[in-house]
């Protein structure tokens, strides 16, 4: 669920030309709505609230911009629930009660922390079972973020390992629209034609389009990713307590990590590299399990994956990215950076005080501790030579 | 040489020659290029600062700006070749010729012409060396009397040697990795990111605070010298940067007793 406006500006930027203006009229009109109600103070019923087959209604309380309290922890909690974002979301779907199961009545008391791994009554088409992201929590579990180790001892700082919404906080859903070779965000309306021919009952062609077309791409821009890792790997005391170099800072050191912070999306990220191609994404493991993308014997395979260096040799994967210029694990870099900041020093202090001096002798054209009283005119070149 | 006169009149004012066409072309593309390298490389090795993404929008984005750089790489690793023949020529056209003529080719002999190439460091620079710094520390009233190429223009003429050498195998070996991969070790791609990203900057700190005081920021030069465009230099300019050679070339041309004298402060020029 996207409740801060943060996210509001995000996925209306990603709509197509059309969408924005949807959205603008749509978020105006949800401000005439605002002031009407906090005017009248009565919540008119009204009828897109309906769609969401809300057996409590919690929008009407939740559809408020400001509703909000500090909790028992002093932190500040947001509990808008923007349903215009909400109904655009992979969630739109489910009823409140889904996830949030603990809440029987209106009022309620602070609701638990949602489960995600709990069933939920989404029935999942290929199976027709009732739908839980338990799977993926098993694979978390697996993989180097997993919070026990491989004998089933639990590992040292529990609540530094991630849950789901520790990444999946914000995250961004864009549809693609593909017609003719072109992708843009959005839906495309004139392939969408297509399905509605058929598919004509209710919004089942625009919801299948766009389960199907925002699974298709990364649903997270690079930048972002890095920056979900760094939430953790970027804070030194959490280094510090796991003992783990500073993989983020010498990430943006390399072409991938700089290509990423000007806006490439056709470069490695994260996960690129750290899940074997193919691979279900929460697999992250350590490059000492023999699996792992970046295990010796991977690491060539990981660098030539489909829709990177496919020309490569495997020996481009001998490329050092983590790179902390310390002087043991490193020794080359470590030498190289004192080579050449040594040089530039030298060079540009010497330079730097030339020109400083040469600035100021001019304000003294003709002071001088010894005089030189060769004839100042009509100097011969030969004459040079004898006095340096 | 012959086609351009030593000296030539202006609006009742002296010029000195300096640089043919061919060289001012081969610097105008010199300095295309490297300012091309410079504003599409350097958004890229500060890529978190926040000048760093609009610059490199501005220069084409994320697609188009590593082309650019590659194409100006290109450009100048083919102008660093093609200045080394044509010293080479110029070498041998007016040294290895004059010797033949002579008829005394010798080992020694070439070793002897090429040190008396205008552009090779000789014993002069560490003389003018030694006496700038006396002149800088008020021990001399007298500034260094240069030949027609100081040390420092030689130093600006053979920071490309370093730098270029450095520079470009680095940058050849990152823009073909998937290739070069088959022949070298993943870790030379390591050493070619430091050397080019570090050569880089000194090469363009050098250009922009050694280079460019010389030749923009001085005040005698600022805005800018107008030597790069006309190949000629003023009289003032050469009596302050060149005055042995100034002596020289009037004396050449029969004007011995317009020499004027030398000066370097602030109240000759008027500042």
């Amino acid at each position: 669920m996207n409740t801060t406006e943060q996210s509001v500006q995000i996925v209306s930027v990603s709509h197509s030309a059309e969408g924005v203006s949807e959205t603008r009229t749509a978020r105006h009109l949800n401000w005439i709505q605002f002031i009407l109600f906090a005017v009248i103070l009565m919540v008119p019923f009204d009828k897109s609230n309906a769609s969401n087959g809300e057996e409590l209604n919690c929008l009407i309380c939740h559809k408020h911009r400001g509703l909000s309290r500090i909790d028992e922890q002093g932190k500040f909690r947001l509990f808008y629930i923007n349903q215009e974002l909400f109904e655009s979301g992979p969630h739109r779907r489910n009823n409140c009660k889904d996830c949030h199961n603990d809440i029987d009545r209106i009022p309620h008391k602070p609701a638990k922390k949602v489960d995600c791994t709990q069933q939920c009554h989404i029935i999942e088409p290929s199976g027709k079972r009732k739908f839980s992201h338990k799977f993926i929590a098993e694979t978390l579990a697996k993989s180097v973020h997993g919070k026990l180790d491989k004998d089933g001892k639990p590992k040292p700082h529990q609540e530094d390992f991630p849950v789901c919404k520790d990444c999946h906080d914000q995250p961004f859903y864009r549809p693609i629209a593909i017609y003719k070779g072109e992708a843009e965000h959005g839906i495309s309306q004139r392939s969408i034609t297509r399905c509605k021919a058929c598919h004509k009952t209710g919004n089942f062609a625009k919801d299948f389009y766009e389960h199907v077309t925002t699974r298709l791409h990364k649903t997270r821009f690079s930048k972002e990713i890095v920056n979900v890792c760094a939430k953790c790997h970027g804070d030194s005391e959490f280094r510090k307590r796991h003992e783990l170099d500073d993989v983020i800072k010498s990430y943006k050191e390399t072409f991938h990590g700089k290509l990423v912070f000007l806006g490439s999306e056709r470069t490695a990220d994260c996960i690129d590299c750290h899940v074997v191609e193919g691979e279900n994404n929460h697999l992250i493991e350590a490059k000492t399990v023999p699996t792992s993308a970046i295990h010796e014997a991977n690491l060539g395979n990981t660098c030539r994956a489909s829709d990177c260096h496919k020309k490569a040799s495997p020996q481009l994967a001998g490329f050092q990215t983590h790179v902390t210029y310390d002087r043991k694990k490193y020794p080359l870099q470590f030498y190289m950076l004192i080579f050449f900041k040594a040089l530039m020093a030298i060079i540009l202090y010497f330079f730097l005080t030339m020109i400083f001096l040469e600035l100021l002798r001019r304000l003294f054209p003709d002071f001088s501790f010894m005089k030189d009283n060769a004839p100042h005119h009509i100097v011969k070149p030969e004459a040079d030579k004898d006095k340096p | 040489m012959s086609k351009y006169d030593p000296i030539v009149y202006k609006d009742g004012k002296r010029y000195f020659y300096r640089f043919s066409a061919h060289q001012r072309i081969q610097h105008v593309v010199l300095f295309t290029s490297v300012l091309a390298l410079a504003l599409t490389g350097f958004p890229l090795r500060h890529a978190e600062e926040p000048w760093a993404k609009p610059l490199y929008d501005f220069m084409g984005g994320t697609e188009v700006a590593p082309m650019i750089h590659r194409i100006a790489g290109s450009v100048l690793l083919a102008l660093f070749v093609y200045h080394t023949i044509y010293w080479m020529v110029k070498f041998y056209q007016n040294h290895i010729m004059k010797l033949k003529r002579e008829n005394r080719v010798t080992f020694m002999n070439i070793v002897r012409e090429f040190f008396s190439q205008e552009m090779v460091p000789n014993k002069k620079d560490v003389v003018d060396f030694i006496h700038l710094w006396k002149y800088l520390l008020y021990f001399t009233n007298r500034p260094p009397r240069h030949d027609r190429m100081s040390w420092r223009e030689k130093f600006d003429y053979f920071a490309p040697y370093w730098g270029i050498p450095i520079l470009g195998p680095a940058g050849f070996i990152l823009w073909w990795r998937d290739e070069f991969s088959h022949l070298l070790p993943g870790i030379v791609f390591n050493a070619a990111y430091i050397m080019h990203t570090d050569e880089a900057l000194l090469a363009v700190l050098f250009l922009f605070f050694v280079h460019w005081y010389n030749v923009h920021y001085a005040p005698e030069k600022f805005p800018a010298a107008k030597v790069w465009l006309t190949g000629y230099l003023s009289e003032d300019e050469m009596i302050h940067e060149h005055y042995s050679h100034y002596v020289k070339v009037m004396i050449e041309a029969g004007l011995e007793e317009e020499i004027k004298p030398q000066h370097f402060g602030g109240r000759h020029y008027g500042w």
